[in-house]
């Protein structure tokens, strides 16, 4: 008769001596391997007679399942106990530097793209015309005749070229896009045009380059009323505050009867503008009803069809935005600069997630 | 325009307090630039006298002054030279603030003596540039007394923006007109007493030219004595910044601040003849009061006598004719010019005045009396004498325009309701003689407003009064869409490319969109994109590309240290000066290291390769779908010549080009490294309308795909899409990729040859492939290899 209950306690006692994968390998063979002590007293199991077999098969039975849990809990354990040696061993430097490939857009591309998407979300389309204009369209059209005042306050850059005996222009404003989308477009008309204009100065606080977004609407009934209500939603929404304060002063632009200068109230907090705060007012925009001569020059009856027109400067619009002081730093092309003030270009302004 | 708050309230009964009527002036279109209390700054300055004077014992040029300021006597040491015993001067005590310097009156040590406070001149006090000596003051001012009062200073100083159609607002009467009809006052009529001539002017006035001046007024005064001005004129003319020159000039520059009428005085003695207001001819010469000699040309309006020009109607006086402390009789004018004319002379010559200002932003005729009266009685009063009856040739029309206004119309445009009485109430304040006419409003347009033609205008006058804030605010989301697309395709196209750009690593630059021409000449024909009157020498062209801003910027960049750069513009670039000429472009620069050194990388320069798989990736996010690119070396000239390639979408679509920056621009712009570039010509880019938002359907092998590389001795000149495009032909079902996996050269391979090995992915939709399969294509691709190129395939 063998005395299993030996075997049991050799079992328990050499495989909790084992220390290493490899000694319980050797365990494992010992016991269960083809010519394992377990295995061969199974093998005898055959000479037995029929009653002490079942009796002694189911035991050793029992102890093959005990010693599996037993080698299989041990692998467990030394395995373990081998990866956190390992782990131990593997630390690195996580501040080591590593480096962005992202690049950025330029704050002009930032503001036009928020001034698109708000009025976009007020059914104006983005209308375009070239940055070389007729004298016509850039003045005549709009009501300031050669010796308008209005037309020596514009400084106006002249090229070589001439259309009707006149010298073309550098566009000094985005209004001229107003009369080539008027012409080519019956009433309703609702568009912005945002886009590059010049003029000939160049000091601390003008470049001879800036961009505007010019707005037209014109129906059959939109009024001064519309206006304000259109204006209210665009700086409220591009400022990103509900409190914003506004108000409408008479002005005079040639190309619009009444017109008006709009400013925004503000407050400031060290160098810092606030938008939304305070007792101050800034100047932001110009506005106004479209003068009836300049619906005329388009082949629009004054009579039937009316409505209103305002620009506005992007660069103003940033600036005061985005907290930047100096006009002309926005084409000074430092690398250093757009890296501050430049956005991801995985941002794109979207009014039902973020502006800005 | 400036003026002060006093002299508007010699024209304007008002209760309100200063500050009140600034934020009045603003809402009805007056825009106040700023508002200054002049007495502020000169408040704690005192009159002073100087009871003793002695040299300073360790200095020359200073002096030791004892000065009795009313309340103490104190010592000052002060330096200017006309400082005698006696003499009654301006005193700034210790604390108060310099104004021309801002600088703040301490008691001091001047050279060992103490000194409390400083004895000032003009230019110290801001008031003029006189500072070669200290002011003194009149013998009988009294000592202690305020300066800001005597010298009028004591006063609010208001700035305001006139608008171009507001020329009715360009004197102080016509500011406290619109403040009256606003609310914040009473006009005040101002009355003088206007004696009648009592002899015929000896010089007669003829108007040649009605088309340039309707009408001219002259008042004859004989035996003026021309003094500097009284007091009260000269602190006028001082508190809005002008200088007194004598009472006659003074006279007729006061009448211009106040009432907004021109005038011109002339020494009567030195005009020879009659006046003749004519048309200038080409080759007069005529030299005007700033000294300087204009030449005119035909069409300017001159005021002539007999023998030669004596002026420019409207713009500025001649010196022949000039007024001085000797001139005894004098020729007033007051005269109504065409305003175009006005501008297109004071344009032509460059001549900037007060009075071409008003001329050409019109005038009111009524003035030209009423102007001439006034002034004629001022120079009576002060420098005596006698005048003429008033010599007028010409017309002053008499009639005044009218409209008729709908006021439904004017609350359809202002969107605010207002009624035709109240409508009615604010035109009369304005002094348009306004009346119910059945339906509408009967308005007569007074003779000052000049800028009134329409209802528009009227509608501008009805808010400006009742207020901006009045205006309600309406909603402007409208149930029907008017536009279909907000973008359009080319802008869409430009916004996804400058984002895809920018993620590429690429900083977006807005650059001038003019150029220099002199460094431009290899990016198109400067002479056709000339700017008439640049901004400077190097900005004096629209540019042809966006390219030489780009290479500039670079150099500013690494002139701040900085050696790296991988900067895109997207923007025009011009072809000539023709509105049409405008080209959309992208160009992407990258110069420097693509990688830099750092703790695991060696640093390795930016390759044309770099800047072409910019360029392909951002070409595949614009054209996403099927489609054909082809690469060949022919790029611009600006490009390497053998280091660029263009790209053509489709077979025939120039969609852009890479490459390094031929070397000799490089050199042109002092750039020594390498620079890699990309141009997108994104008015090339094709507009597919969208048909279906369907995809194509996708077909993936289950089958598994088998991979061999080959590699082959080939000709130098032998191009990898050769390669790529042989292999892939050899059954384009089973052959699912090729690409260059290993490339290069070595003596062992001969002198002009190179390896190149290709990997290519086997893989049939049917079945799987078998060994025989596999060595048949092999041996086909090898095959189609070998005789595209004559190379060799190595083993």
């Amino acid at each position: 008769m063998v005395d299993f209950t030996k075997l049991e306690q050799d079992i328990t006692n050499s495989l909790s001596k084992v220390t290493d994968l490899e000694s319980l390998n050797e365990c494992r063979i010992k016991y269960l391997g083809k010519k394992g002590e377990i295995s061969l007293l199974m093998k005898e199991l055959a000479k037995l007679s029929d009653d002490d077999r079942k009796r002694q098969a189911e035991i050793l039975n029992i102890l093959k399942n005990k010693t599996l849990s037993l080698i299989e809990e041990k692998t467990e354990e030394l395995n373990d106990r081998n990866l956190n040696e390992k782990l131990s061993s593997e630390t690195l430097d996580v501040t080591l530097p590593v480096s962005s490939s992202l690049g950025s857009i330029h704050p002009i591309t930032q503001v036009i793209e928020e001034v698109v998407t708000i009025f976009g979300d007020l059914d104006f389309y983005v209308a375009e015309g070239p940055e070389v204009e007729t004298d016509y369209n850039n003045f005549t059209a709009l009501n300031t005749s050669e010796h308008h005042p209005a037309r020596q306050m514009h400084d106006t850059f002249y090229v070589e070229t001439q259309t009707d005996n006149m010298q073309n222009v550098l566009r000094t404003h985005t209004s001229p896009v107003q009369i080539r989308s008027m012409l080519e477009h019956k009433p309703p008309i609702r568009l912005i045009a945002p886009g590059k204009t010049f003029r000939c100065d160049n000091d601390q606080t003008h470049s001879p380059m800036f961009h505007q977004v010019e707005g037209l609407v014109i129906d059959k009934d939109s009024n001064m009323s519309h206006l304000k209500g259109c204006l209210e939603i665009f700086l409220k929404t591009f400022f990103e505050t509900d409190k914003l304060k506004m108000r409408f002063r008479p002005s005079h632009f040639p190309f619009t009867e009444p017109s008006a200068e709009v400013d925004i109230g503000y407050t400031k907090k060290g160098n810092q503008l606030i938008i939304g705060e305070g007792n101050d007012w800034l100047e932001i925009l110009g506005c106004g009803m479209v003068h009836p001569k300049v619906l005329q020059n388009v082949n629009i009856d004054p009579n039937s069809f009316q409505g209103y027109a305002f620009g506005m400067g992007i660069e103003r619009l940033a600036m005061l935005k985005y907290g930047i002081s100096d006009l002309r730093t926005f084409f000074e092309c430092d690398l250093r600069w757009i890296k501050h003030y430049g956005f991801s270009p995985l941002n794109f302004p979207s009014l039902i997630r973020d502006l800005s | 325009m400036k003026f002060t708050y006093s002299w508007l309230k010699e024209h304007l009964e008002t209760e309100h307090q200063y500050n009140e009527v600034v934020d009045k002036l603003t809402a009805i279109g007056l825009e106040v630039e700023s508002v200054q209390d002049t007495g502020l700054a000169y408040k704690d300055f005192i009159v002073g006298q100087v009871l003793e004077e002695k040299k300073h014992s360790n200095a020359d040029k200073l002096k030791l002054c004892k000065v009795d300021i009313g309340r103490e006597k104190v010592d000052v040491v002060c330096g200017a030279p006309n400082v005698t015993k006696g003499m009654k001067v301006v005193y700034a005590p210790v604390g108060c603030v310099i104004p021309v310097n801002q600088m703040k009156i301490k008691a001091a040590k001047i050279r060992g003596v103490e000194s409390y406070g400083m004895l000032c001149s003009e230019y110290e006090l801001g008031i003029s540039n006189e500072n070669d000596g200290i002011i003194s003051l009149e013998q009988d001012t009294e000592v202690g007394s305020s300066y800001a009062d005597l010298s009028g200073m004591n006063d609010i100083l208001i700035e305001i923006g006139i608008t171009p159609n507001r020329q009715d607002c360009l004197g102080v009467l016509g500011v406290a007109r619109d403040l009256a009809a606003a609310g914040v006052g009473k006009l005040k009529k101002r009355e003088f007493k206007s004696k009648k001539g009592s002899f015929e002017s000896p010089i007669k006035i003829e108007i040649q030219d009605n088309d340039i001046c309707t009408a001219f007024a002259g008042s004859y005064i004989k035996n003026v004595k021309n003094v500097a001005s009284p007091d009260w004129l000269q602190k006028k003319l001082k508190s809005i910044g002008l200088r007194p020159i004598s009472a006659l000039v003074d006279i007729t520059n006061y009448v211009m601040f106040d009432q907004n009428r021109p005038l011109h005085v002339y020494d009567a003695d030195k005009v020879k003849g009659k006046i003749i207001v004519r048309s200038a001819q080409d080759g007069e010469s005529f030299k005007a009061l700033d000294e300087k000699t204009y030449d005119l040309k035909k069409g300017m309006c001159t005021i002539s006598d007999e023998e030669k020009v004596l002026g420019l109607g409207g713009i500025m006086g001649g010196e022949s004719t000039g007024c001085n402390f000797d001139t005894i009789n004098v020729l007033l004018e007051s005269a109504l010019f065409d305003n175009i004319n006005t501008a297109r002379t004071g344009r032509d010559l460059s001549i900037l005045s007060d009075a071409r200002y008003r001329f050409e932003r019109g005038i009111d005729p009524r003035s030209t009396l009423e102007g001439i009266h006034y002034a004629t009685q001022l120079i009576l009063e002060i420098c005596g004498g006698e005048c003429s009856e008033i010599v007028l040739a010409g017309q002053i029309s008499e009639t005044l325009n009218t409209i008729h206004i709908s006021g439904q119309n004017i609350v359809k445009r202002l969107g605010l309701e207002i009624t035709d009485d109240e409508i009615i109430l604010i035109l009369n304040s304005l002094g348009f003689g306004a009346k119910k006419s059945g339906d509408s409003i009967h308005c007569t347009i007074p003779s000052w407003r000049q800028d009134i033609h329409g209802e528009a205008d009227i509608s501008e006058e009805i808010i400006r009064i009742k207020g901006y804030e009045n205006i309600p605010t309406s909603n402007i989301r409208a149930i029907n869409k008017v536009n279909k697309d907000i973008l359009n395709s080319t802008q869409k196209i430009i916004s996804k490319a400058k984002h895809f750009i920018a993620s590429e690593g690429y900083n977006e630059f807005i650059t001038f969109s003019f150029s220099d021409s002199k460094k431009s000449i290899f990016f198109g024909e400067v002479e056709k994109l000339k700017i008439i009157n640049p901004i400077s020498e190097d900005l004096d062209i629209l540019r042809p590309s966006l390219i030489p801003n780009l290479l500039a910027s670079i150099k500013k960049n690494t002139a701040r240290g900085i050696d790296t750069l991988s900067i895109f513009e997207a923007g025009s670039q011009y072809s000539s000066t023709t509105p049409e000429d405008q080209i959309n472009s992208i160009c992407g620069v990258k110069y420097g290291l693509r990688i830099s050194k750092t703790w695991r990388s060696e640093k390795k320069e930016f390759d044309i390769f770099d800047v072409k798989n910019d360029l392909l990736n951002v070409i595949n996010h614009l054209v996403p779908g099927n489609k054909k690119i082809s690469i060949s070396n022919e790029a611009p000239s600006w490009y390497h010549p053998g280091r660029s390639g263009k790209i053509i979408l489709n077979k025939k679509i120039e969609i852009g080009y890479f490459g390094e920056l031929h070397p000799r621009i490089a050199n042109k712009f002092k750039i020594k490294t390498r620079v890699n570039l990309f141009e997108l010509m994104i008015d090339n880019v094709p507009l597919t309308e969208k048909k279906t938002t369907n995809k194509p359907q996708l077909i993936l092998s289950d089958f598994q795909s088998v991979t061999r590389d080959f590699a082959f001795t080939l000709d130098k000149d032998v191009k990898s899409s050769d390669l790529i495009k042989a292999a892939l032909n050899v059954d384009i079902k089973i052959i699912k990729s090729a690409e260059i996996f290993d490339l290069f050269e070595d003596k062992s391979l001969g002198d002009d040859k190179k390896s190149m090995a290709i990997k290519v992915v086997l893989q049939s939709e049917e079945k799987t492939l078998d060994e025989n399969d596999i060595n048949s294509l092999s041996s086909k691709i090898v095959e189609a290899i070998e005789k595209s190129t004559s190379g060799t395939v190595r083993s």
